[in-house]
């Protein structure tokens, strides 16, 4: 298990090593925000973690945790204040559309185009993600049978049901056939057959390969779908490991519990800081004062 | 991926493709946008028929309307030897008039303010009048303009009494042994070097350059705010900042497709008011509708064609730079409204005929397309000026273009976290050093 903190992150020298083979590599990544209420915003303090090739990787955390932010920054949405991803080993800074082909990004804000037929549609994103332009018919014709989606491969989006957008939406994001996908609160606004259907995609696309970045707040989704999990709090990673690793080192049984562990110790960390600074300031301005 | 995933294409024909294929997809998804057929293809095709239709409804209605009533008119204190003046208004063929008698002289003002009362005729003693001639009588009119129906019997009673004095002087001077021949002095015989065609085209040269520009305006309108505003109130516009293309690519192709709409709307909208320029203007001229031919110049045409073409791509880059900062459909119009407004300012200010094309001018964007466009009408081609022209305008929108590529950069536009007040934008990204961009294509 790795263990980041957010001051030394101990991304380890063997890790780096071998990076040249690991499909997403985070690196020092940083973000802030400029926001006219509350000044400087650092919504991503400063991150590290890899993903193996052909597992599921969950960034789990509360909402405002920092999970979006990360995601935008590996899909090249957002640019990051410092530090660096590596996509299949093209840098987010350097070759962002490079790194765009090899993703496939999946959210609750990626809609899809409402005049657009749902065959269309894969016809477009496969073709813009430069799928060869010879297969594009035949790779849309397979992704229309896999997901079912026959009956209405010719009906507008804006004429489906939200299950069935669903469906066209997956496919759209696997259209260009990438080896990396992202899907950032997948589940979101989901009712729970379709939030299980969604899983069982997700859980499929591992067994075939792929390399899934999973983000969620939901612990039952997490321990069901992640080989390995990183807790995020605070725009930090507090923890990285397989479930087991988290098990042990907490010696929590259930992800519920092991995230607040983590989280409460975070913020006794965070909160021991403050008040050693605050100690510190009172004993300078005391000492100002004489 | 298989290492046969990305063909080795040159990256220019890439680029290419990409900007092909958000182009089609733009194109696509716009023309089954109702609103979008409608102000880009519909209305420019569409609007000189229907105007035409509703000038002839209007003035056969207001036409109707006033041959319809009656001018109550008060002689009073006419001459006895100008009873004819009484009778051809008591027997007027059109039955126009009502004469009355007031049985209180005194109260004309007060009848023709209730609109009891149209028209007065006071005959008044011409004795003092340097005509000297008998029978001279002088008229006062008392009419109340503010009414209509008052101010119609004054121009009528003023067409009687011209109609019955020419009689008039005509009788007396026959008396006085002046024959109808030598009594036609100073007659007009008009000759106007121009052709009708020439006059046509000197319409069309005032009309053509407003009326193409407001129709172009038009047709960028909606599918500019479509093009970004649209795209963020739907939510794609996160997808399509997924995409591999770069966002140069989906820059220059969103751009293209609102240019397309708005050339279709101008070069659309330039037939159908060259067809229709003659049926338009014959109510309104009269007469002098007759010496004139519409027809369009077939040696100007691909200048005209062209210079359509420049406005078109002018247009459509300021909307797209200034719908880019929009978040919804109505902050998309609210900020395009100004713009399209200062488009029509200059062709508007150069409408002068005395106006022409200077070096001056040739560097205004807009107004310098709009007198290019007019000399073209009336076969004037000043090179080296329409070289100026050309030059002007697509530097004005390389400019503008690189001007939207550099506002989506910046995060909080691309995401739609801005708050959408220009200003705050501009001092919050450029005076503070607090910018956070994207770039998004490749170094």
């Amino acid at each position: 298990m790795t263990l980041e903190s957010t001051s030394s992150p101990t991304y380890d020298t063997a890790t780096r090593a071998g990076s040249a083979d690991l499909p997403v590599r985070v690196e020092g990544l940083r973000k802030t925000f400029y926001d006219e209420g509350r000044g400087e915003v650092h919504a991503v303090g400063g991150i590290d973690f890899h993903c193996n090739r052909g597992e599921i990787f969950g960034l789990l955390g509360a909402n405002g945790a920092g999970k979006t932010t990360t995601l935008r920054m590996l899909s090249t949405i957002l640019e990051p204040s410092e530090g660096d991803v590596w996509v299949e080993g093209n840098s987010v800074r350097e070759a962002p559309e490079a790194v765009r082909r090899s993703l496939g990004f999946f959210s609750a804000s990626t809609a899809l185009y409402p005049r657009l037929t749902a065959r269309e549609t894969l016809e477009f994103f496969a073709g813009i993600n430069r799928y060869p332009a010879d297969r594009v018919k035949q790779r849309v014709g397979e992704l229309i049978e896999r997901f079912g989606i026959t009956a209405f491969q010719d009906a507008r989006v804006d004429k489906l049901s939200s299950g069935m957008k669903q469906k066209v939406s997956i496919a759209r994001t696997l259209a260009h056939d990438p080896p990396i996908l992202i899907f950032d609160e997948p589940t979101v606004g989901l009712d729970v057959l379709n939030a299980l259907a969604l899983v069982d995609n997700i859980r499929e696309l591992r067994d075939e390969g792929k390399t899934l970045l999973f983000s969620t707040h939901i612990m039952s989704e997490a321990e069901k779908l992640c080989d390995r999990i990183a807790i995020i709090h605070g725009g930090k990673i507090l923890t990285t490991g397989t479930l087991d690793e988290l098990r042990q080192e907490t010696g929590e049984h259930y992800l519920e519990e092991i995230f607040v562990h983590y989280v409460k110790d975070a913020e006794a960390a965070t909160r021991e800081l403050l008040e050693e600074r605050e100690q510190r300031e009172l004993e300078q301005f005391a000492g100002d004062g004489k | 991926m298989t290492p046969d995933r990305h063909s080795e294409t040159s990256s220019l024909s890439q680029t290419l493709r990409d900007i092909r294929l958000l182009y089609v997809r733009e194109l696509r998804d716009a023309l089954r946008e109702k609103s979008i057929v409608i102000n880009s293809l519909l209305l420019p095709m569409l609007m000189y028929p229907i105007m035409l239709w509703l000038m002839f409804t209007a003035m056969t209605f207001v036409q109707g309307q006033q041959d319809r009533f009656v001018s109550r008119v008060a002689l009073q204190g006419l001459p006895a030897d100008h009873g004819a003046l009484r009778e051809s208004l008591a027997e007027d063929g059109d039955g126009r008039f009502e004469l009355q008698e007031l049985a209180d002289a005194d109260a004309v003002d007060e009848l023709i303010r209730a609109g009891e009362l149209d028209l007065a005729v006071r005959a008044i003693d011409a004795a003092g009048s340097a005509a000297d001639l008998e029978d001279n009588v002088a008229f006062e009119l008392i009419y109340d303009a503010s009414k209509d129906r008052s101010d119609t019997a004054r121009n009528r009673f003023e067409d009687t009494l011209g109609d019955y004095r020419a009689d008039w002087l005509e009788n007396a001077a026959i008396e006085r042994g002046v024959s109808r021949e030598s009594w036609d002095l100073f007659s007009i015989k008009r000759r106007n070097t121009a052709s009708s065609s020439d006059m046509g085209s000197f319409m069309l040269g005032m009309m053509v350059p407003l009326l193409t520009i407001i129709m172009i305006a038009v047709g960028c309108f909606y599918p500019a705010i479509d093009a970004t505003a649209g795209e963020r109130e739907r939510s794609t516009w996160e997808t399509l900042m997924t995409v591999s293309a770069s966002r140069t690519s989906v820059v220059v192709a969103k751009y293209l497709y609102v240019a397309t709409l708005g050339t279709a709307a101008g070069l659309i909208n330039l037939f159908a008011l060259t067809l229709s320029m003659g049926s338009i203007l014959q109510p309104m001229l009269g007469d002098e509708a007759s010496d004139l031919s519409f027809e369009m110049p077939l040696e100007a045409l691909p200048l005209i064609g062209v210079s359509s073409l420049l406005l078109a791509f002018f247009v459509a880059a300021g909307m797209l730079l200034f719908a880019s900062f929009a978040r919804t459909f109505k902050e998309g119009q609210s900020m395009i409204g100004p713009f399209y407004l200062v488009c029509l300012l200059p062709p508007m200010l150069v409408n002068s005929p005395d106006l022409e094309l200077t070096l001056g001018w040739a560097l205004v964007p807009v107004a310098n397309v709009a007198l290019l466009i007019r000399g073209f009408f009336s076969g004037l081609y000043p090179w080296e000026l329409i070289g100026v022209v050309f030059a002007v305008e697509i530097i004005t929108i390389v400019l503008l273009l690189w001007l939207v590529r550099w506002v989506l950069s910046f995060e909080n536009v691309l995401s739609g976290s801005y708050n959408g007040d220009l200003l705050k934008f501009l001092k919050s990204n450029l005076g503070r050093g607090k910018a956070h961009t994207v770039n998004g294509d490749s170094k």
